[in-house]
């Protein structure tokens, strides 16, 4: 049962982390910007949903716009208030990423001073867990985050496959100097780029709110799943994130089983470390890393 | 107050001492790794462990430590030399998290949670080192040796092959220079180096635990490097000293709230970290572009 109770919760955790990690890799995918404030976007739509629905106790659907714009704001605003100035005069990664740390840790500090550092909680109708068999407990988000998952990444499949920005997008990530011969802005897109890869973490965000509860440094833990996923699946695939986000998501599960709960996040990074050393490319790579 | 400032000087002269051999890595062998403050812990676990087991004297347990430290240092230098940039950072963070769970599981070594407890004081020439005058001359020694050490070090060929291979690894390598011996020798050099400090801050604390040697560490000692200036002597000591004197600073801000400084203090140096990389790249004392960290985008 209890693996039944694992496999259960890994789905759902591993679909949000999955949800989580397209967004990071669709941005660095193709604008190749190491956006670790990822995780801050995550928190801050976390925290606006937290505010409107349990604070504020407006009306859910509310709540969830708020997160939305909260998410696609920042992710915009930091686009062009950080990162475009950065890339003006240099475009070395490294400044890019410290920049981006930067952010998070304001972001964390921010919301620990207006929220409380300790753990809190969205408790809404769909939180509570049903006993479905005999010691397996299901909640509907559970069902919820699935089906969410799902919807978003068909929408996302049919907007990159299908619509005129999406291939605009993907070429992006191939060349964005030929993007550019071809009369389209790379500096739009990239903004398209960053208001759609934050809107990915806004489901993530709230139904981890509701589930297990949000923290101010939870950015960090968001940030470190983003670059696992995003490297074990391979760069530049977004199947490849989201396969691996799911995989993450189980493995820390049913890890359970064998260690204790404090090694789940370690057993991540093993499978991170080993996948850089012996495969940097992913599974579905092509970019290498040398 | 006296206490006060000898407390602070120590503490700076321990981060002065982790800030000065990050910079040897990232700054002239563009090793961006943000795992330093595992060599840190490595270097305080290891020292406190000798000292309780075997000796207190510091000529002993610091090269026990640095030893520990070095060898731990091969699992950072390994991903190294495979790969750059964004995928090294990523192997260096999943170092961290990994050495922070061993720090806080580890428990018949590091105390788990709980940490190592009543590590006895540092014995030089059989002198106990107690009176806070003493330790923190024993710390600024310590200080002034790595800084002439790594500087020293930096001005020798070793230092050109280094700096010859953060701007092109190829072109060092197509001139004969064996790029995967003088990188690992680097992160070796680094980490036991840093191993000093852990040892230091072992014997000055009496107690550690895994508290200290958290990513937060490892940020806040890349941002020391940074906010100096990437790639100079004096770089990372300005660095120290303004973030450490920071939150001396903020405090005597009455119109502050008290609880909620630490806040404050990591605000600030997150905002400096931002607007630095988009002012001024090369950090304070640095130039105004930056000539270190030109690192190679996969």
């Amino acid at each position: 049962m209890l693996l039944v109770q694992l496999l259960i919760n890994g789905i759902q955790v591993g679909v949000l982390y999955a949800l989580i990690a397209v967004g990071f890799s669709l941005i660095f995918g193709s604008t190749r910007i190491f956006h670790f404030a990822h995780g801050a976007t995550f928190t801050l739509a976390a925290y606006a949903f937290y505010y409107v629905y349990a604070i504020a106790q407006w009306h859910w659907t509310l709540a969830v716009v708020a997160a939305a714009a909260a998410a696609v704001l920042f992710g915009v605003a930091l686009n062009r208030f950080v990162y475009v100035p950065i890339q003006k005069h240099e475009g070395s990664f490294f400044t890019v990423f410290v920049a981006s740390f930067g952010v998070g840790i304001v972001v964390q500090n921010l919301c620990g001073m207006i929220f409380g550092r300790s753990f809190v909680s969205v408790d809404t109708p769909l939180s509570r867990s049903v006993e479905v068999m005999s010691g397996v407990f299901v909640s509907p988000i559970s069902g919820i985050a699935i089906v969410i998952a799902v919807l978003f990444f068909i929408g996302l499949q049919r907007f990159l496959m299908g619509t005129h920005t999406g291939m605009a997008l993907r070429a992006l990530s191939e060349n964005p100097e030929l993007v550019r011969v071809y009369g389209m802005s790379p500096r739009r897109l990239s903004m398209t780029v960053f208001a759609l890869g934050s809107f990915l973490v806004v489901p993530a965000a709230l139904l981890s709110a509701a589930s297990s509860g949000l923290y101010p440094a939870i950015g960090h833990h968001v940030i470190l799943i983003s670059l696992a996923a995003t490297i074990v699946g391979g760069v530049g695939s977004l199947r490849g994130a989201a396969c691996a986000g799911l995989l993450l998501g189980l493995a820390e599960n049913l890890a359970l089983l064998y260690f204790e709960p404090q090694w789940s996040e370690a057993i991540s990074f093993i499978v991170l470390f080993l996948f850089i050393l012996f495969r940097p490319s992913g599974f579905f790579g092509r970019a290498t890393a040398t | 107050m006296l206490a006060y400032l000898l407390n602070l000087a120590t503490l700076i002269c321990i981060n002065a001492v982790l800030a000065i051999t990050l910079n040897f890595i990232m700054g002239y062998a563009g090793i961006f790794s943000i795992a330093h403050a595992i060599f840190f812990g490595v270097g305080a676990y290891t020292a406190a462990y000798f000292a309780l087991h075997a000796s207190a004297s510091v000529f002993l347990a610091i090269p026990v430590a640095m030893l520990i430290a070095a060898l731990i240092s091969l699992v950072l230098a390994l991903p190294a030399l495979r790969v750059r940039g964004e995928y090294f950072v990523a192997a260096s963070l999943g170092l961290q998290v990994l050495g922070v769970t061993v720090f806080s599981e580890w428990k018949s070594i590091t105390g788990g949670l709980g940490g190592v407890i009543g590590i006895p004081p540092a014995d030089v020439f059989g002198y106990d080192v107690v009176d806070p005058v003493a330790f923190l001359a024993l710390a600024a020694t310590c200080l002034v040796i790595v800084l002439i050490a790594t500087t020293a070090l930096l001005r020798s060929s070793f230092g050109r092959n280094l700096k010859a291979i953060r701007d092109s690894e190829s072109a060092a390598h197509a001139f004969g220079k064996n790029v995967a011996v003088i990188k690992t020798l680097s992160v070796m050099l680094s980490s036991a180096l840093a191993a000093v400090a852990g040892a230091l801050y072992a014997f000055y604390m009496g107690f550690i635990n895994v508290e200290s040697f958290t990513l937060e560490t490892s940020v806040l000692l890349m941002a020391m490097v940074i906010i100096g200036g990437t790639g100079t002597v004096a770089g990372p000591i300005v660095g120290t000293l303004l973030l450490m004197l920071l939150p001396g600073l903020f405090s005597y801000m009455s119109f502050l709230p008290q609880t909620e400084i630490g806040s404050i203090q990591q605000i600030a140096y997150g905002l400096a970290m931002v607007l630095l990389m988009i002012y001024r790249p090369g950090g304070i004392v640095g130039s105004g572009t930056r000539a270190a960290g030109k690192g190679k985008t996969a």
